[in-house]
C-alpha cells in the first residue's frame, strides 16, 4: 500500500470520527455557494427571460421602432412599407393577459403578421421542428380571437386544440380559441414558448384594446445599406425611435446593473461569512490533530506531505460542499427569482413569467467559487499544520500565545484596512464597485480587529464579574479569552453579519422615512383618478378631456391637476417624461435639491424648459443651466434644464415638463392621471363616490392615503430581496458560531470533565458554557453597533447614491441598535445551548478519558 | 479498638459494551476501608483501576452493588446529588494533573472551596500558606502551563485537600513524573494525607508506594486480590 493512501486514511478516519465538524464544514461551504449561485441564477434568469421573450418575436431583426407608452400608430407601418418602400418590416402588438383559471398565470400575448418575409421569421417560428402548416397561419389571420400556444403548456393546463382559453385583460374577460399547438425542440425553446400566446395583429389589438396601434415594428437592415436607416429616421414621428436590438438589450442590462451589483455584493457577504466558517472549521480540524500530525512528522512524513494532506482533505470537502451548495442554490434561486423579478417589475421594466434558467457557465462559476473560497480559507491552517514540530507537540496554551501575537499584529493591520475602506469610499468617484469594496474593507477590517477588542472586553468582564461572582463568574470570560484563536473568529463572523444587518436596517429605515416624506409632499390632491389603457387608442385624448371637464364641474371640487407619463427621445435615448398641469399646491410638493430662482415656475410653464429628477441628473451628469435635446415633431430641439428635484419613483430618473410646453411639440395623448382637490369641508367619501360614477371600467379613483399605502407596499416589496439575503448571511454566521462552539466544547471535553469531577453540577456546567457563548454574542453585538452605523453611512451616502442617484437623510433608530445587539446575543446564546446540553449530559468518566 | 469504616463496597459490578457485546470489568467486588487507611491498588494498564476509583467517587455509576462512603450509599443518589456529595467529601488526584488551564494556581486551589461556600480572606491566606508549604508561594498567579510536571502535581494534591475531604482518590499520581519528583510527590501525599488522617485509595504501578500502604490489592480477572506481606 502506498504511503499516501495510508496517510489519507488516517486523515479520513479522523473526519469520520468527527461527523459534526464534517457536516458543519460542508454546510459552511454549501451555504456560501448557494446564496451566490441563487442570486446569480435568479438575476440572470430574469434578464434572460426578458431578452428571450423579445427574441420570440424579434427573430432576426436588427432594429426595432419603438415609442413611449402610447405605442406606434399602425399607419406608420404602411407609410414605411408603401411610401418609403422599406422591406423586411414586421409589425408587433404585444401585451399581457392573465388566465382566469386555474392559477391566474400571466402570459404574453403577441400579435404578428404571419406572412412576413421568411428572413424576418420570429424566434418561435424558427424554433419549430418542421415547417409550420400554412393552413394554421391562414386560420390565425381569418378566425377572430384565435391563438397558438406551446404543446407543453397545453399539456400542463389540460388544454386542447379548438378549446377555449379564458383570459382577462385591461378590457375585461375575453375568450380565445386555441387553433394549434407549437412543439418545442430544445430547452430554450420550451422556456421561450412556455408563457407565450401567438396571434395575429388584429386579434391582439382587439384583445388588448390597442385599436390602430402597434407596440413596435421589427426591422432587418443589411449592414451594407445604412441608407435604409436614414430613410426610416426621416419619416419617424417625434414620439418614435429606431433602436438597435443589441443596444436595447444592453440598456436593459445597464439599467439593472446597479441593482444586480448590490445583490451580488450581498451574496458575496454571505460567502465572506461562509469563508470565516470554513477557515474556523479547518483550523479546528488541523489543531485537533496536532498530535497525529506531530507523530506523522516523527515517522518521516514531510511538511509538503502534511500540506498536501490538508489541502486534499479541504478539496474533497469543497467538492461535496459545492455540489450541495449548487443544488441548494438552484432551489433558493427559484424562490429568489420571484422576489427579483418582482423588484425589476416594480423598478425597471416588465418581466412576465420568468423561469429559472441554469447554464453550464453558471454551474462552473459556482464550482470555481466553492472550491476557490475553500482552498483560500484553508491555506492558513494548512501552513500552520506544516509548522507543527516533529518532536514536540505544542500545548494548546503555547498555540494560543502564538495566536495572541498574531491577533495583535492583525489588529494593527485592521486599521489600515478600515482607513483604506473609508478613503476608498471618499475618493473613488462614482464607482459602485469601489463603493461596495469600501464596505467590504471596513467590515473585514473590523472583523480583524474583533479578537483584540474581545480580549479587552473579556478582561473587563472578568474583573467586574469576578469581583461579585468569584472564580465561576470569572471563568466564562477567561474561557473566551484563553481560546481567542477560535472564539475570536466566531465572534468576528457574527459581528460582520450583525453589523451588515444593522447597516442595512438603518439604510432601509432611512430610505423608508425619506420616501414617506416625499410621498406626503408629492401627493397634495385629495383624490387621484388613474386613466390607464393604451394611449394610442383612438379618441382617448378627447375622452380624457371630457372627463376632466366633468370632474371640474363636480360639486365639492376646488381645482384639478393633471399628469401624463410618457416617453420621448432625450439625447438619443427613450426617456420617461412627466407632463404636468400644476396648481400652487402641487408646486409646493416639489422638493428641489438646490436653490432655485423665483421665476422657476414661470419659466417652467412658458419657456422651452424641463426639470429633471435627481437620478436623471446623476446618471446623465446633467446640471441646471445645461440643455437636453428632445426629439419633437418639429425635429430635435434644445430644452433648458432649470431645476433638479427629488423623486423616488424609479432609479433611472425622468424629466418633467409643463403641459403647455409639451403640447407645442407633441400630439395630445390625454392624461395618465388627474388630481382632484376638494373644497374645504367637502365630504371626501361622497366626492370619491361622485368621481367614481363618472369613470369607466378601466379607470379608477383612489384617495391620496390609498396611493400612499400602495406606494409604501411597493417600497417594502422592492426590499424583500435585500431583507431575505441579509437574513441568509445572518443564518450562515449563526452556523459559524454554532460550529465554532461545538468544536470548542468538544476540544475541551476533558477540561469540562475535570470540573465535573471536582464537583461542578451539570446545571452549573450548562450555565458556564451558555454564559461563555452569551459573552461572545454580547461583544459581537456591541462591536456591531458602531460598525453597523458606519456601514449604513457608506451605504446611504456612497453606495446607494452611486447606484441609484438618490440622496436620502440619515435616520438613526435606536430600536435597530438594540435589536442588533439582541440578535447577536441571542444567536450566540442559542448556538451555545446545544453544545452546553451535550457537554452537561456527557458522563464525567467518559470526559476524563478523552484526550 | 475497631476503626470506623470510611468506604464500604458491596457486590459491586461494572461492565462496558463493545461491538454489541457486554464485557465485565468487575463482578461482585467487596471491600471495606477504615477511616485513615491507605489502600494501594496495583494492576496492569486497562485492568480497571481508574474505573474502580471512578465508581467510588460516583463519577461513574455501577451496574449493580453499593458504594457507601461514611455510611452514605452514593449509588442510590441521583447524578446531581452524587456531584454535590463528591464536592464535599472527595478529593481527586489524577495522573495527568488535570489542573484547569484557564485558571491561575491560586484560582485552581480556591475553586473547590468556592463550590462549597463563599470564599473568605482566610481562605486566601490558607491557600498562600499551603503554597508556601509546597515551596510554590511565588507561583500564586501563574497559569498551570508555566509549571513543571512535579509542580503541577503538587498543586493538584493541594487542590484535592483544600476543602478538607474525607476521602482522597489518587489515580497513578506519579505516572507522569521522573523518579525523584515521584518520590517528592509521594512524600507530600504521606505528609498531607496520611498525617491528616484522611482515607486514601491510590491506583499505581509504582512499587515504592507499597511500603507506605496499609493494605495492597491488585485488580485481576474482574476481582480484587489482597496481597499479604510479612510484617
Amino acid at each position: 500500500m502506498r504511503m499516501n493512501s495510508i496517510l489519507n486514511r488516517a486523515s479520513r478516519n479522523f473526519l469520520w470520527q468527527h461527523p459534526w465538524q464534517l457536516v458543519l464544514a460542508i454546510v459552511g461551504i454549501a451555504l456560501g455557494v448557494a446564496v451566490v449561485i441563487a442570486i446569480d441564477l435568479a438575476m440572470e434568469s430574469s434578464l434572460k427571460s426578458f431578452n428571450q421573450a423579445g427574441k420570440a418575436f424579434s427573430g432576426s431583426a436588427t432594429h426595432r421602432i419603438v415609442a413611449g407608452d402610447g405605442g406606434l400608430d399602425e399607419r406608420l407601418y404602411t407609410r414605411l412599407r408603401v411610401e418609403q418602400g422599406i422591406a423586411n418590416l414586421s409589425p408587433v402588438v404585444s401585451g399581457t393577459v392573465k388566465l382566469m383559471q386555474p392559477q391566474q398565470e400571466t402570459f404574453s400575448l403577441i400579435g404578428i403578421d404571419p406572412f412576413i418575409e421568411k428572413s424576418l421569421h420570429s424566434g418561435w417560428q424558427n424554433e419549430q421542428k418542421e415547417k409550420f402548416p400554412r393552413e394554421l397561419l391562414n386560420r390565425l389571420m381569418t378566425e377572430p380571437n384565435s391563438v397558438l400556444l406551446s404543446e407543453k403548456t397545453a399539456q400542463r393546463l389540460h388544454l386542447q386544440v379548438n378549446g377555449q382559453l379564458k383570459v382577462v385583460t385591461e378590457r375585461g374577460p375575453q375568450s380565445l380559441t386555441i387553433i394549434g399547438l407549437l412543439p418545442g425542440n430544445n430547452a430554450i425553446s420550451d422556456q421561450v414558448l412556455a408563457r407565450l400566446l401567438i396571434t395575429d395583429i388584429a386579434t391582439a389589438q382587439e384583445v388588448l384594446g390597442a385599436y390602430g396601434g402597434l407596440s413596435s415594428i421589427e426591422v432587418m437592415i443589411d449592414k451594407d445599406t445604412p441608407e435604409a436607416l436614414a430613410a426610416i429616421q426621416k419619416v419617424l414621428p417625434g414620439y418614435a425611435m429606431l433602436v438597435s436590438i443589441d443596444s436595447q438589450a444592453d440598456s436593459m442590462r445597464e439599467m439593472t446593473d446597479a441593482f444586480s451589483i448590490n445583490l451580488k455584493a450581498l451574496g458575496l457577504l454571505s460567502l465572506l461569512v461562509g469563508m470565516f466558517l470554513i477557515y474556523n472549521t479547518m483550523t479546528f480540524l488541523v489543531m485537533q490533530r496536532r498530535r497525529l500530525i506531530g507523530t506523522l512528522r516523527l515517522l518521516g512524513v514531510t511538511r509538503q506531505q502534511v500540506f498536501k494532506l490538508i489541502i486534499g482533505e479541504a478539496f474533497l470537502l469543497a467538492i461535496v460542499g459545492t455540489i450541495v451548495g449548487i443544488a441548494l442554490g438552484i432551489v433558493l434561486g427559484q424562490g429568489l427569482l420571484y422576489l427579483i423579478s418582482g423588484t425589476i417589475n416594480a423598478l425597471y421594466f416588465r418581466i412576465d413569467a420568468a423561469s429559472l434558467m441554469v447554464t453550464p457557465l453558471q454551474i462552473a462559476k459556482g464550482v470555481a467559487l466553492g472550491i476557490g473560497a475553500t482552498l483560500l480559507a484553508v491555506l492558513p491552517p494548512a501552513f500552520e499544520a506544516t509548522r507543527l514540530s516533529a518532536v514536540k507537540v505544542l500545548a494548546r496554551s503555547q498555540l494560543e500565545s502564538g495566536s495572541r501575537r498574531l491577533i495583535k499584529t492583525v489588529g494593527s493591520m485592521s486599521f489600515v484596512l478600515i482607513l483604506g475602506g473609508l478613503s476608498l469610499a471618499y475618493f473613488s468617484g462614482n464607482s459602485i464597485n469601489f463603493g461596495l469594496a469600501s464596505v467590504f474593507l471596513v467590515l473585514f477590517g473590523f472583523g480583524l480587529l474583533t479578537p483584540v477588542v474581545t480580549l479587552a472586553f473579556m478582561n473587563l468582564i472578568e474583573r467586574v464579574f469576578g469581583r461579585f461572582l468569584g472564580i465561576l463568574g470569572r471563568l466564562p470570560a477567561r474561557m473566551v479569552a484563553a481560546e481567542i484563536s477560535r472564539t475570536g473568529l466566531a465572534i468576528a463572523a457574527l459581528m460582520i453579519a450583525v453589523s451588515a444587518t444593522i447597516g442595512m436596517d438603518l439604510m432601509i429605515g432611512s430610505f423608508r422615512q425619506t420616501v414617506a416624506q416625499w410621498l406626503h409632499s408629492s401627493l397634495p390632491a385629495d383624490l387621484y383618478v388613474s386613466l390607464s389603457g393604451e394611449k394610442m387608442t383612438a379618441g382617448k385624448a378627447q375622452s380624457d378631456h371630457r372627463l376632466k371637464d366633468k370632474l371640474a364641474g363636480l360639486n365639492g371640487v376646488e381645482m384639478l391637476s393633471t399628469a401624463l407619463h410618457t416617453k420621448v427621445s432625450v439625447n438619443g435615448k427613450l426617456t420617461k417624461i412627466s407632463v404636468y398641469e400644476l396648481n400652487d399646491k402641487f408646486r409646493q410638493g416639489f422638493i428641489f435639491k438646490h436653490q432655485v430662482n423665483d421665476d422657476v415656475w414661470m419659466r417652467f410653464d412658458n419657456e422651452r424648459t424641463v426639470m429633471i429628477t435627481e437620478p436623471y441628473a446623476y446618471h446623465h451628469g446633467v446640471k441646471p443651466g445645461q440643455q437636453v435635446f428632445l426629439k419633437t415633431d418639429q425635429g430635435e430641439l434644445a430644452f433648458d434644464v432649470i431645476a433638479i428635484y427629488g423623486d423616488y419613483n424609479g432609479d433611472q430618473g425622468h424629466l418633467a415638463m409643463s403641459r403647455q410646453n409639451y403640447q407645442r411639440y407633441w400630439p395630445d395623448l390625454g392624461y395618465s392621471g388627474i388630481g382632484v382637490y376638494a373644497k374645504a369641508g367637502a365630504d371626501l367619501k361622497q366626492l370619491e363616490n361622485r368621481v367614481g360614477e363618472l369613470l369607466t371600467a378601466h379607470q379608477a379613483v383612489k384617495s391620496n392615503q390609498d396611493i400612499y399605502k400602495a406606494s409604501m407596499e411597493v417600497f417594502e416589496q422592492t426590499f424583500t430581496i435585500t431583507e431575505t439575503l441579509r437574513w441568509l448571511s445572518a443564518a450562515i454566521a449563526f452556523v459559524g458560531v454554532f460550529s465554532a462552539l461545538m468544536a470548542l466544547q468538544f476540544e475541551r471535553t476533558r477540561q469540562l470533565g475535570i470540573l465535573r469531577a471536582i464537583g461542578i453540577t451539570s446545571m452549573q456546567l450548562t450555565v458556564l458554557i451558555v454564559s461563555e457563548t452569551g459573552l461572545m454574542g454580547l461583544v459581537a453585538g456591541l462591536l456591531a453597533v458602531p460598525v453597523g452605523f458606519l456601514v449604513a453611512y457608506i451605504l446611504i451616502f456612497v453606495v446607494y447614491q452611486r447606484s441609484f442617484g438618490w440622496t436620502m437623510a440619515f435616520y438613526s433608530d435606536s430600536g435597530v441598535l438594540y435589536q442588533g445587539v439582541a440578535l447577536a446575543f441571542i444567536a450566540a446564546l442559542f448556538a451555545g445551548v446545544f453544545p452546553a446540553l451535550k457537554m452537561a449530559q456527557t458522563k464525567p468518566a467518559e470526559a476524563l478519558r478523552t484526550e | 479498638m475497631t476503626k470506623e469504616t470510611a468506604i464500604s463496597i458491596q457486590q459491586l459490578s461494572k461492565s462496558y459494551q463493545e461491538s454489541g457485546q457486554q464485557h465485565a470489568i468487575f463482578s461482585n467486588l467487596e471491600m471495606q476501608v477504615a477511616r485513615g487507611e491507605f489502600i494501594v491498588l496495583l494492576g496492569r494498564s486497562g485492568s480497571g483501576k481508574s474505573t474502580f476509583l471512578n465508581l467510588i467517587s460516583g463519577i461513574d455509576p455501577p451496574d449493580s452493588g453499593k458504594v457507601l462512603i461514611n455510611g452514605t450509599d452514593i449509588t442510590g443518589l441521583s447524578e446531581h446529588k452524587r456531584t454535590l456529595f463528591r464536592r464535599h467529601h472527595i478529593g481527586f488526584v489524577f495522573q495527568s494533573f488535570n489542573l484547569i488551564p484557564t485558571l491561575t494556581v491560586a484560582e485552581n486551589l480556591l475553586l473547590p472551596l468556592e463550590l462549597i461556600k463563599r470564599v473568605t480572606r482566610q481562605d486566601h491566606q490558607h491557600v498562600g500558606q499551603l503554597l508556601e508549604k509546597l515551596n510554590l508561594a511565588d507561583r500564586l498567579n501563574t497559569y498551570p502551563d508555566r509549571l513543571s510536571g512535579g509542580e503541577q502535581q503538587r498543586i493538584a494534591i493541594a487542590r484535592a485537600l483544600i476543602h478538607d475531604p474525607d476521602v482522597i482518590l489518587a489515580d497513578e499520581p506519579t505516572g507522569n513524573l521522573d523518579l525523584d519528583t515521584a518520590e517528592q510527590v509521594l512524600e507530600l501525599l504521606d505528609i498531607l494525607v496520611r498525617k491528616a488522617g484522611k482515607t486514601m485509595i491510590m491506583a499505581t504501578h509504582s512499587p515504592e508506594v507499597i511500603g507506605k500502604a496499609d493494605r495492597v490489592f491488585s485488580v485481576r480477572n474482574k476481582a480484587l486480590h489482597a496481597h499479604e506481606f510479612d510484617s
